[in-house]
Formats: C-alpha cells, sequence, structure tokens
C-alpha cells in the first residue's frame, strides 16, 4: 500500500523535473467562448494557459502551457511561437492578449507632476492613455540601463523599450524617475 | 467602490428594463477586443440581463438564467470577466488592473442573481484615482480637489479648534510682525528727509535711530515669540493627533488594516503628524504676517509713487518667474542626484551584504569594475550640479538687483523732478524688497496647503472610520467549545477568496488537526477562529451563538493561541506570559511555565523571570521563546486552543516533551492545531484537509487511510521519508 503511494510521488517528482516541448504537430484553437484549447499526445485540453517565462526578454520565446484547472500543472512549453503553424500562433496570441497587459510607451506627450503624483500622458503599442504614479514609491524600476518598467498607482505596468530612442525633450520629462 | 456608473442615456435606451427590473451594476471596462485601450466601453448587468457596450453598440446580451457562474480572474496587468453557460466558459470583458478589484465585486454581484437573489453588492473600498478630475486620491475617500478647495479651511479649523487660544496668540503676534515690519522703512524716510536731507540735528537723528533700534529689536523680538510660539503649538497638535491615531489603529478591524499598503498607516503616524507639525512652524508661523506684510506694502507702494508701483508689480512676477524656473531646474537636477547616490549606495549594501556569494564564485574583480562604473556616473553628475549651484545664487543675487536697478533709475527720476523725495524712494525700495521676498513665498504656498490639506485627510481619514462599537445586546457566557462552521466563506481580498463554504461542526472537547498544503487557507481558517477577521459569507457559531453576537472580550480570554511565529513584546518574561491574563498570580505563573515546559530554562537565566526579552532584551532561542508563548496561551485556562504549528520550531526531544504537557492540555478543550509533521496530530479525535479553498476531507485518522485521498498519500510520503 506504501509502496503504491510511493510511486506516485516518484512519478509526480519524476513529471516535476521533465522538461515536454510543445511543438507544431500539437494543435491550438480559439474556443467560442474566447478562450485557447489543445490537442497534445492524444489529449483535448478545453482550455489551457498560456505563461511567458521571459515575459520581458523574450516575450514571444518559451511558453508554458498550463492547465487551467488541475493545479496549473505544466502540460509544455512552446520554444518559438513563430515557428508554431498560422492557425495556432494565431490563437495563442490571442490568448495571450487576455492575460498580459502591458503596454509599451512609443511617445510621451506630457509628465506633470504634483503634490506627490505625476500624470502621464503617453502613446503606447495600445492606443493613446494616460496614467498617474506615485513619487513616493519606487514606482519606475530599471530592467537595464535603458529599459524600464512604469508601475502606476492602480498597479498597471508600462514599459519603455528604450530611453534612448526617445527625444531629448521626453528623457528630460522622465529624468525625474530615472 | 463605484460599482454604478453614470452611463450615457444613449446607452441606458438600450437596455430592455421590463417590469420592475432595474440596472445593478454598470462599469466600464477599458481594453476592447484587440486589446486596446477604449474609453467608452460599458458592462450592464440589469435584474436579468448582462449587456456588453462597445461605444453604444451592444456587443453581447446574455440572460442571466442562461448562466451558471461568473468569474474575475486576474491575469498579468488586468484581467478578463468570464461566464459558464451550458457548460461552456465565456470571456466577457477584459480590464486593466485599474478595475480588478471593480470587476471582483461585479463577479460576486452577477453570482448573487444567478442564484436567484436580489441583493445588490455595496463595496466598501475607496476609488484611487479621482473619477471627476483624473488624479489620484491619497488614500482618502473623496477627492480632495474635487470636494473644494474650502475643504482646506474645513480641516484646518477642525485641527485648530482644540487650540483656540494659542491660535489667537499666534495671530496677534503676526499681526505685531507685520506692523513692526512695515514700520521700519516709515520711520528710515523720516530719518533721510528730515535729517540726512533737510540738515536736522543730532538730537532728531538720534531720536530716529533710537526708534529705529527700538522698532528692529521688537521685530526680531516678536518673530522669535511668534516662531515659538507656533512651534510649540505644532508639535503639540501632532503629538495629541499621534496619541488620537495610535488609539483608533488598535480598535480598528484587521481587515481595515490589511487594505492599506504596510507602510502606509505608520506614515500616518509618523509622516503625515510629522509634517503638520512642519507646517505649523515654517508656514503657518509666517501665513497672516507675509498676507498683513504683503497686502499693505502694496498700498503703500501705491500711495507713495503709483507710477513707480506699477512697474515693480510687473518686475517683480517677471523676476519671480524665472528664480522659480531657476529653483525647478534646481530640484530636478538635485533630485537626479538624490536618485544616482541611492544607486550607489544600494549598489554598496548588495555587494557587501552578499560578500561571501561573491567571494565563493571568485566574481570580486566584476563587482570592483561594476562599482567603480556607478560611482564614477555619481561623481561626473555630482560635479555637473555642483557646478550649476554655484552659480544659482549669483543669478538670483543679480536678478532681484537688476529689479532694483530699474526701480531706481525710475524713481531717482522722480526724485530730481521733485514729485519724490529721497526718503520715499529709499522706502519705496524697502517695500519692493519685501514684495521680492514674499513673492517666491506665496508662490510656495498652495503646494504647501495641499500637502497640509492631504496630510489632514489622511489623519482625519482614519479618526473618522467606523469602528463596529461592541453592541450592547453582546453576550458573554462561559464557552463550552461547540464550533459550528456554517457556509463560511473569506478572503483578504476582495476579489480571492480563500476559504469557501466551509460547514463542520465540532464538539466541545474535541482535538482537530488541520493539515494542507501551504497557502490552502489554514491560517486562515484560524484567524477567523481567533476572530481577527469576520466571514464575508456564512457563519461561525460557538455553542450555537453566532460569533459576532459574542463580547469579543469574554471571547478572547477564554481563546488560547500559539502561533508559528511568536511574538514577545519588550519586557520580562513575566509580563510575556502574564499578557493574556494581567491578574494571574505568582503560582498560576509558575504551574502555566511548567506545564510549557519553559520553567526549567527560565530557571537557568541569571535573572530568572525578571530576564528582559524582545528587541533589545536577551536573545531567546526559537525553541525558548516558542515555549514562553505556550505558558502565555495556556495561563488563562482557555476553552479553545489553538495551535498552529506550536512545536515546529521545537528539537525532538523538546517537542517530545511539550508535545506530551499539550495532551494533557488540550484534554477536554476544543483543539485546532496546525501541523505539517502529521506524527504531532496522532492524538487528534478528526483530521481535517483543507484543499482548494475547502475542506476535501474530514474525519479520524483512521477513516481518512481508508478513503485513500489527499490525507492518506500525505501520510505515507511522511512515514516513507
Amino acid at each position: 500500500m506504501a509502496e503504491n503511494t510511493l510511486n506516485i510521488y516518484e512519478k509526480k517528482a519524476e513529471e516535476m523535473t521533465r522538461v515536454t516541448f510543445i511543438t507544431a504537430k500539437d494543435v491550438f484553437a480559439q474556443t467560442d467562448g474566447g478562450f485557447l484549447s489543445l490537442d497534445a499526445n492524444g489529449v483535448h485540453y478545453d482550455r489551457v494557459k498560456v505563461v511567458r517565462l521571459f515575459p520581458f526578454s523574450d516575450a514571444n520565446r518559451y511558453l508554458s502551457i498550463r492547465e487551467y484547472g488541475n493545479e496549473g500543472r505544466e502540460i509544455g512549453i512552446i520554444e518559438d511561437l513563430d515557428a508554431m503553424p498560422e492557425d495556432s500562433k494565431k490563437a495563442i496570441e490571442h490568448q495571450l492578449t487576455l492575460s498580459y497587459f502591458t503596454p509599451v510607451i512609443s511617445k510621451i506627450y506630457s509628465i506633470k507632476d504634483e503634490y506627490g503624483y505625476a500624470y502621464f500622458h503617453v502613446m503606447t503599442d495600445k492606443g493613446e492613455c494616460r496614467f498617474a504614479i506615485n513619487m513616493g514609491s519606487n514606482a519606475v524600476s530599471k530592467l537595464s540601463d535603458t529599459r524600464l518598467i512604469i508601475m502606476d498607482v492602480d498597479e498597471n505596468r508600462f514599459e519603455i523599450r528604450d530611453v534612448e530612442v526617445l527625444t531629448q525633450k521626453e528623457k528630460r520629462m522622465l529624468d525625474m524617475f530615472l | 467602490m463605484i460599482l454604478r456608473y453614470d452611463i450615457p442615456q444613449t446607452i441606458k435606451n438600450k437596455i430592455a428594463l421590463p417590469g420592475d427590473e432595474k440596472i445593478y451594476y454598470a462599469v466600464p471596462y477599458d481594453i476592447d477586443e484587440n486589446g486596446k485601450w477604449t474609453d467608452n466601453s460599458y458592462l450592464v448587468v440589469t435584474t436579468s440581463r448582462i449587456y456588453v457596450f462597445s461605444g453604444e453598440e451592444v456587443r453581447k446580451d446574455i440572460a442571466i438564467s442562461d448562466l451558471e457562474q461568473a468569474k474575475a480572474e486576474p491575469g498579468v496587468g488586468g484581467g478578463i470577466l468570464t461566464v459558464k453557460s451550458h457548460g461552456e466558459n465565456r470571456v466577457l470583458a477584459h480590464y486593466s488592473s485599474r478595475h480588478l478589484s471593480r470587476y471582483a465585486y461585479i463577479a460576486r454581484g452577477i453570482n448573487i442573481l444567478i442564484s436567484g437573489r436580489f441583493e445588490e453588492v455595496i463595496s466598501n473600498e475607496y476609488e484611487k484615482v479621482c473619477p471627476h478630475c483624473g488624479r489620484v486620491i491619497p488614500g482618502t475617500k473623496t477627492c480632495p480637489k474635487c470636494s473644494g478647495e474650502g475643504r482646506f479651511l474645513g480641516v484646518f479649523l477642525k485641527m485648530a479648534s482644540p487650540y483656540k487660544k494659542q491660535f489667537f496668540g499666534i495671530f496677534f503676534l503676526m499681526i505685531m510682525a507685520a506692523v513692526t515690519t512695515l514700520l521700519n522703512p516709515e520711520v528710515q524716510k523720516h530719518l533721510i528727509n528730515n535729517v540726512l536731507k533737510d540738515g536736522g540735528d543730532m538730537q532728531t537723528a538720534f531720536g530716529f535711530l533710537g526708534l529705529m533700534f527700538l522698532l528692529s529689536v521688537g521685530i526680531v523680538i516678536v518673530n522669535i515669540m511668534k516662531s515659538n510660539a507656533s512651534a510649540r503649538l505644532g508639535s503639540r497638535i501632532a503629538s495629541d493627533l499621534r496619541g488620537q491615531l495610535f488609539e483608533k489603529y488598535q480598535k480598528l478591524p484587521l481587515s481595515f488594516i490589511n487594505d492599506r499598503r504596510p507602510g502606509e498607516l505608520l506614515n500616518r503616524i509618523t509622516q503625515d503628524t510629522r509634517y503638520i507639525s512642519d507646517f505649523m512652524a515654517d508656514v503657518f508661523c509666517n501665513l497672516f504676517a507675509v498676507f498683513f506684510i504683503f497686502i499693505w506694502d502694496i498700498i503703500f507702494m501705491l500711495i507713495i509713487n503709483t507710477k513707480l508701483a506699477l512697474i515693480s508689480f510687473i518686475l517683480v512676477p517677471v523676476v519671480s518667474a524665472v528664480m522659480i524656473s531657476f529653483r525647478k531646474t534646481i530640484s530636478r537636477i538635485f533630485h537626479l542626484q538624490y536618485k544616482k547616490n541611492d544607486d550607489v549606495s544600494s549598489d554598496l549594501q548588495d555587494v557587501i551584504s552578499g560578500m561571501r556569494v561573491v567571494k565563493t564564485y571568485g566574481k570580486e574583480e566584476d563587482e570592483s569594475n561594476r562599482f567603480k562604473r556607478v560611482a564614477g556616473d555619481f561623481a561626473l553628475i555630482q560635479k555637473r550640479n555642483e557646478r550649476f549651484w554655484a552659480m544659482f545664487d549669483f543669478i538670483v543675487s543679480f536678478l532681484m538687483g537688476l529689479g532694483i536697478v530699474i526701480v531706481v533709475y525710475f524713481g531717482g527720476l522722480d526724485v530730481f523732478s521733485g514729485s519724490m523725495s529721497a526718503g520715499e524712494l529709499y522706502q519705496f525700495i524697502t517695500y519692493t524688497l519685501l514684495l521680492f521676498q514674499y513673492v517666491g513665498w506665496l508662490g510656495r504656498l498652495p503646494r504647501e496647503i495641499s500637502r497640509l490639506t492631504s496630510s489632514l485627510e489622511r489623519i482625519y481619514d482614519i479618526l473618522a472610520q467606523d469602528v463596529d462599537e461592541e453592541r450592547k445586546d453582546l453576550k458573554e457566557f462561559d464557552i463550552k467549545g461547540e464550533i459550528t462552521f456554517d457556509h463560511a466563506t473569506f478572503g483578504y481580498k476582495s476579489y480571492q477568496p480563500v476559504l469557501e463554504d466551509i460547514n463542520a461542526v465540532i464538539k466541545p472537547g474535541e482535538m482537530i488537526g488541520i493539515v494542507g498544503a501551504s497557502g490552502t487557507g489554514k491560517s486562515t481558517l484560524i484567524n477567523l477562529l481567533m476572530r481577527l477577521y469576520e466571514t464575508d459569507d456564512g457563519r461561525i457559531l460557538v455553542d450555537g451563538t453566532d460569533m459576532k453576537d459574542i463580547s469579543r472580550k469574554s471571547y478572547h480570554s477564554q481563546l488560547g493561541v500559539v502561533l508559528q511565529e511568536t511574538f514577545l513584546f519588550s519586557g520580562t518574561i513575566i509580563d510575556n506570559i502574564k499578557f493574556s491574563k494581567p491578574d494571574a498570580t505568582i503560582e498560576e505563573i509558575i504551574k502555566a511555565a511548567k506545564l510549557a515546559n519553559a520553567h526549567d530554562f527560565i530557571t537557568k537565566l541569571p535573572d530568572g523571570y525578571n530576564t528582559y526579552v524582545g528587541e533589545k532584551g536577551y536573545t531567546l532561542s526559537g525553541g525558548e521563546r516558542q515555549r514562553i508563548a505556550i505558558a502565555r496561551a495556556i495561563l488563562p485556562n482557555p476553552n479553545i486552543l489553538i495551535l498552529d504549528e506550536a512545536t515546529a520550531s521545537l528539537d525532538t526531544e523538546n517537542e517530545f516533551m511539550i508535545q506530551k504537557a499539550l495532551e494533557r492540555l488540550t484534554k477536554g478543550k476544543t483543539t485546532f492545531a496546525i501541523a505539517h509533521r502529521l506524527s504531532t496530530l496522532k492524538n487528534a479525535d478528526r483530521i481535517m484537509v483543507i484543499d482548494g479553498h475547502h475542506i476535501a476531507e474530514i474525519g479520524t485518522h483512521a477513516e481518512l487511510l481508508e478513503r485513500k485521498g489527499i490525507y492518506y498519500n500525505l501520510y505515507n510520503a511522511q512515514i516513507q521519508t
């Protein structure tokens, strides 16, 4: 009896340490409800989660595909999204837009500071927007010397990919937060 | 938090509301189907339907009767509202983090409607951003800006009202200061006109000089008195408020404390109150004096020479504007320097505290090079800033001098043409200098006032919190120890339930072992039992009485708790043990200490029971602290005992000893014990396995082994290792 359980744990441990890759032969599709389904190794999953392993440095490579229930068990890892068939890729991308929202700032129109908060008016890849950050907290964190993540008061995250690309005027506005 | 926004009439027209149906919730969602920002989209929930609007267009229209469940699923930087209908999940709306908790309430609201009930969910959370002006609300209920500038006067008067006498005293001193300051140039004018120009005698000269001397001394004395009085009053107000805040914190429910960021409440006691005393000392003490001087200054200038006055009124703001913009640049570049300095020191701290790792991996050289680079950057900025700073003073004096030169030029022309006396010109210049001095000060004022307003608002926000007053009808009785969980549901955050629908009946004197993986809600269950939080839904009954109806004091005096992390207050061992029962006799204390196996080690300490422990005191080992905590828990001889990993930090021998002691103690007492090591639960009457927010299994050790479920696996895994 105990022997049996031990096997369960050993199997679990083995499963935990195994790295499975999901390849072009596994089929992803978008469900009517707007979610992502997967057929892999003869198993059909109604709904799977997609997790970026390197959301900043490699957003479209190394995506962990996990079950929706079952404590989010990992089904496998996609090495490169671009290597997936067009239909699967589209469905996965749609799922990613649902679960990840980190607008990338491409232009800064203005930053106004007022009483401890700074109000940004920017253009992002998701459209124009305004947001506010708390100047007292560490709202701006550096991923590298030129790459920034800005966290607003609502805990939305905005990314600036490369500070050097900004104009002199925009950089000057940002200076206060670097 | 707003759950029913005002939606445009054009959208309202498209919503069908037959009979007495109404709009329950109307909230915006800010991400459209393509993952882009949208600002005109709404989700509307009526009594029977859910509408999703994009602009005025109905995108989705679903009958609530078709639904099984709604769920707000948080993601990275946002979340989605999903519904399940006929076994299939659908996405309804996608929103950024701004609406994360809002949608949690909406999901709860929809689920209530699905279940056929019609209660409306109301949120007590505050909005973070003002829905009217878009400004951030500094942790208060309403936006300080939108509730009007008059708000300042309101809160200020509230703060000042208990100190009327002191305020009037300072007010009087301020008027005195203003009068003496304004009078001095007048005397100087007479000195110049009557003595110097008209060749008056020495005696009049001495008279004027004496008067000037007296006035100067008067200014100094009045100002010292005024600053002193303001500073004293400021620190008194601050200390009074600090006391009130602290008292309130003790009374507030833990859920309120948990809703705020950890540092925030601390800041209200330390920083916000300090800001009030700073404001009183630096700003308020001059406030009315400056206004008074400013107004009379302008009037005097106009009287002396209207043309010249108008010239200076143009000049002063221009010069001030230049100075202010200079100041802004200065503060910007010094902010940069400060940040860089921060980088350098945190880098340094990082490397030094990680020295062992750096050395074991042989990275000394890499680290030095990295540090050299950061320090170099800092030095560069510092050099540039110092250069700029050195110039700043000169530029400011130059600008002010320039202003005076222009005044002297035009004034001099008037003196030559005889329309103005030399004394008046001198007096005029002095007034102009005063104006320069105070314009800058007044420019800073709105900022200071607004900061004070938000500090005061934050303080009064806490002080005005309604604490559930102990109701008069609360019951006090000797608890036998029957505990019933009746559909108890709870979550620390609105959008994350930790325990859902817990149902169980615990008999008096029963010992319940609670097991489950970490993060499943074991400690939460115990927090509920300790009444640190109240259930969101459902009830917990003690001897058939709803826990909420039992007097807190009575309940807590019959409860013994030993937690995983023991907290000892700064004080002696005896103080710490007595904390649970201040009127305990020495015998009781020693008995409790013996039961907890603490007596022996305490007697070995040089100061015995008088040993000072806590942050700066004698360092006890984890096990010793734990034993003191156990003694503290059992001292009042409670009928309900809660042990949260009580013996986890002890060595095997001690654990065995204490287990033995606890065995005797727990007999006849309702006991809840959390343990990872299942062997410590072998005396438990029943085991409760918590998994996935629910009670997954409950039963005796044998029953659960029979079931071959989670407990069976856990048990076997532990005996294997």
